[in-house]
């Protein structure tokens, strides 16, 4: 009897090894769904279901606002009480970082979670994105500005409801300090006078078209529907992307020039180009005389130039889904986490500047000064469409030669081939 | 010679599996019909002799293995070629529907063929067991197995569980990321809705490649770099720390506890808060760059992390901060072990201090440091933590491709390629390029110390 007791265990112990080693298949149905279009109508209805089933959604937003989610979604269901039967479950995960994680396990990522929009050709062509389409198409298309409706989009298709329109750069600058924000040589010769700094971030791809956008140049990819870049229009290697280079080269040999972006680990501060992030954080550096201006103009070779540079967005993306309950809900949610009210409300709670028309349109919007300067400063930028990810890290190599000096005693012809090998490099992306 | 004795070793490993497949052969040929029969069916032999427990462990293993083929293994195993085939996509109402997943058939493809290994590894025991059985009158029972399990075999029931420990947590991981250095898996081929397939060897054509867009002179560079600074910061680090060593040990030196201590204090704050406080300190905006322009001795920021050379010397020079305490401790206690009477007699002889230094001190500390010198040498080839610390491998340049910077070693490259670029596959090769490296230098260095070459020298 006890042999058979401990052959029986052995044998126990075995099925469970395999029992671990199976568990890890889920179904996979191998199945190919691959047959869009077809019979299904463009209906701008909101689509409902009769019974949405249970289960629970795993949403992923900037730590900061995770108190702000789960006070939104409690309402949502409170509203909606036939989709009471999930539960959400919110994880703190910063926007860069959601990408990612998306990126490397979309079956195990979260069913919403919100990123900013220079990941979105990468999500999508990760697969980790629904597209919109009938009425939620229609929602994103009619309820935000144009840039955000833009940025929303990859080729034709809307993949992603905005939430915010505030990700772009401005000026913070020291009254106290810079008497006059409206030329970059005036800034910097107040700072160099005063002894302090001037910070802006050159070695970034999304700083760094401040400059070549002023000037005139041009960087667009197009991506087809599935997220893969199609073609380019790019015209770096020109007498503008010349000019904007060499702005950059003298912006850097200033000694009051430092490359950076971020209040907190700035010293000596005068003025910065950043961002409505930074907001709180420049009001504490600069007390009495903080200040915020849209960027300056520069000036090269007599001709003055206005910086420009990307607008920029919040997107909350829904993950594809394999129930149709579920995946209505999730829709739901993400369009009410994305609408007037909402966004109003998360404005006021962590001064994130809306990307719905009406919720622009309010007095308390329009009163924040760093949202104004903003606001003024998205007048001369572009939208920022989708980007290969070489493209960001190239562009930080380019602002990290023009630090190093390496450019500078070039003639106007040696800048020129190293703008053309730069667009070469980045035409090379798009297939 | 040595050549000979490896193509001595392969032909030796080919000729016993050629052996131990005649063996099968002639155990066949050979065997009764019981031994026969237990070809097929595992442990049929092992159940007429009335080996129960062995009986059912080979049956056991023979029918997870069907089931666990059958159920699971082969599905992955018959893509194995290609990876997968089928996308996933979206119905009419924009259900999703998951395809192929090229990242899982990969996987569990591999650890099925290490499952199939195991099998026949265990099949070839159950064959030679009946041989064995079937020529011995008496055969050990069901007690004496289970006994001898934890007597003379107790070694196998130890090792069992880390073994398959060793299998699932590291050798998997391992082969499977040589497996991906020969596929396209990159950003425009993730799973699940792009495939990604074998390639052959394009990837190591493209890391020699010296084309535009080829990772040729930047994979050059960084390597060089990667060497040199492995170089440096070893041998300087343990020269100068030997140097304060011997200083701080001299007759006459007052408070010598409290040097040490001073020099230790480096080794008490854990290195993520110095490193990132001190490349902080050398920023163009940092606090040494400020002081220096407010005290009006340089005009423009010295570009410590922004000028390629500059950097690298930035580096070297903050490792020794880091180095030198360690190095000291270790040797502090040495040289107080080399008999002092050496020393009386050089002086006696008429010796110089250098002259001590380079024929006692020096021999005596390489033999004894040897090893430490060779660990912290291969260390330092993947120090992965002073270089990202300190200024994340920058200056990134247009010059160096796949978003390297001139402070780069090949492992801070490989981890900006796999977090930035999601640049699976060239990551997968530079990984097994820096396995070369590593595993070169060490067997070189290893044979040439002296510690291994004279082990009876101080003795």
């Amino acid at each position: 009897m006890k042999k058979m007791k401990k052959v029986l265990s052995l044998l126990l112990v075995m099925a469970m090894t395999f029992a671990c080693l199976t568990a890890c298949s889920k179904s996979n149905n191998a199945g190919n769904g691959n047959d869009k279009g077809g019979s299904s109508t463009v209906s701008t209805e909101k689509p409902t279901l009769a019974d949405y089933g249970s289960g629970t959604i795993k949403i992923w937003v900037a730590d900061a606002a995770v108190e702000f989610t789960q006070q939104k979604c409690d309402e949502f269901f409170k509203a909606n009480p036939d989709m009471a039967g999930y539960k959400v479950e919110i994880q703190p995960t910063g926007e860069g970082e959601a990408a990612g994680n998306m990126i490397t396990d979309v079956q195990a990522g979260a069913d919403i979670f919100g990123f900013a929009q220079d990941q979105l050709a990468r999500l999508v062509a990760a697969g980790a994105l629904m597209p919109l389409t009938g009425y939620y198409e229609n929602f994103v298309a009619t309820s935000n500005d144009a840039g955000a409706v833009g940025a929303a989009k990859v080729g034709d298709t809307v993949y992603a409801f905005p939430i915010t329109s505030d990700n772009g750069y401005f000026l913070y600058y020291d009254k106290s300090v810079v008497k006059d924000p409206s030329t970059l040589e005036g800034i910097i010769a107040d700072c160099e006078a005063a002894g302090k700094n001037f910070y802006m971030e050159i070695n970034s791809g999304w700083y760094q078209t401040a400059f070549f956008f002023a000037t005139g140049c041009k960087l667009e990819y197009t991506t087809d529907d599935t997220g893969a870049f199609t073609g380019s229009n790019i015209t770096y290697a020109s007498k503008e992307g010349v000019a904007a280079l060499k702005a950059m080269i003298n912006l850097a040999k200033s000694s009051s020039f430092q490359n950076g972006s971020s209040v907190d680990k700035a010293t000596n501060l005068a003025a910065i180009v950043d961002g409505t992030w930074d907001a709180s954080a420049a009001q504490a550096a600069f007390g009495d005389n903080y200040a915020c201006a849209k960027l300056p103009t520069f000036t090269v070779d007599g001709q003055t130039y206005q910086f420009s540079g990307f607008g920029g967005f919040k997107l909350l993306g829904v993950k594809p889904q394999t129930e149709q309950g579920k995946q209505l809900v999730c829709l739901a949610l993400a369009e009410y986490l994305s609408n007037a009210e909402t966004q109003l409300a998360r404005f006021k709670a962590l001064e994130w500047g809306p990307s719905n028309l009406t919720a622009q349109a309010d007095e308390a919007v329009k009163s924040n000064p760093a949202l104004a300067a903003l606001a003024q400063q998205l007048a001369f930028t572009i939208p920022q469409g989708n980007y290969p990810g070489e493209y960001w890290t190239d562009a930080t190599s380019l602002g990290d030669d023009v630090i190093a000096d390496k450019f500078d005693n070039m003639s106007d012809d040696e800048l020129m081939k190293v703008l053309q090998d730069f667009q070469a490099l980045e035409q090379s992306y798009a297939k | 010679m040595a050549d000979k004795k490896k193509k001595g070793k392969v032909t030796a490993a080919f000729k016993a599996i050629g052996a131990d497949i005649k063996d099968i052969g002639t155990t066949f040929a050979q065997g009764d019909w019981k031994t026969r029969l237990s070809f097929l069916i595992m442990g049929f032999g092992s159940f007429t002799r009335k080996q129960f427990v062995r009986g059912f462990a080979y049956l056991g293993t023979e029918v997870l293995f069907i089931l666990y083929m059958v159920l699971f293994g082969a599905k992955y195993l018959k893509d194995i070629g290609t990876l997968g085939t089928v996308k996933g996509g979206y119905d009419a109402n924009y259900v999703y529907t998951y395809g192929d997943n090229s990242f899982l058939i990969l996987l569990y493809s591999i650890l099925s063929i290490f499952i199939i290994i195991a099998f026949l590894f265990i099949w070839r025991i159950n064959v030679r067991d009946n041989r064995n059985n079937q020529n011995k009158l008496s055969v050990p029972s069901n007690k004496d197995d289970l006994k001898s399990l934890l007597d003379e075999r107790f070694d196998k029931t130890l090792l069992a569980l880390p073994m398959a420990g060793v299998f699932l947590f590291v050798l998997l991981p391992i082969v499977f990321m040589i497996c991906i250095a020969f596929t396209n898996y990159d950003a425009t081929h993730q799973s699940p809705t792009n495939l990604f397939t074998w390639v052959g060897f394009e990837n190591f054509k493209n890391l020699v490649s010296l084309k535009t867009g080829g990772f040729g002179h930047t994979f050059g560079t960084i390597l060089t770099w990667t060497l040199i600074w492995a170089f440096f910061a070893t041998f300087l680090n343990y020269f100068l720390g030997m140097a304060v060593a011997i200083l701080i040990n001299k007759k006459g030196i007052k408070f010598k506890k409290m040097w040490r201590t001073i020099l230790v204090m480096t080794i008490a704050i854990p290195q993520f808060i110095s490193l990132l406080y001190v490349g902080k300190m050398f920023a163009a905006d940092g606090l040494v760059n400020t002081y220096l322009m407010k005290w009006g001795w340089i005009k423009e920021a010295i570009p410590f992390w922004t000028n390629p050379t500059l950097a690298r010397i930035t580096i070297l020079f903050i490792n020794l901060w880091v180095g030198i305490p360690y190095v000291m401790l270790i040797t502090t206690g040495l040289l107080m072990n080399i008999p002092e009477e050496l020393y009386e007699s050089a002086k006696i002889d008429g010796a110089n201090a250098f002259q001590t230094f380079r024929k006692i001190t020096l021999p005596y500390m390489l033999f004894v440091t040897g090893p430490y010198l060779l660990t912290s040498f291969t260390g330092n080839l993947n120090n992965f933590n002073i270089i990202f610390l300190l200024n994340q491998g920058k200056p990134q340049s247009l010059e160096l491709t796949g978003g390297a910077g001139y402070t780069d070693l090949l492992v801070t490259w490989l981890y900006k390629m796999t977090v930035n670029d999601t640049n699976y596959k060239m990551a997968a090769v530079i990984g097994i390029m820096v396995f070369v490296v590593t595993a070169v230098i060490s067997l070189v260095v290893y044979n040439i110390l002296p510690s291994v070459k004279d082990e009876e020298g101080f003795q």
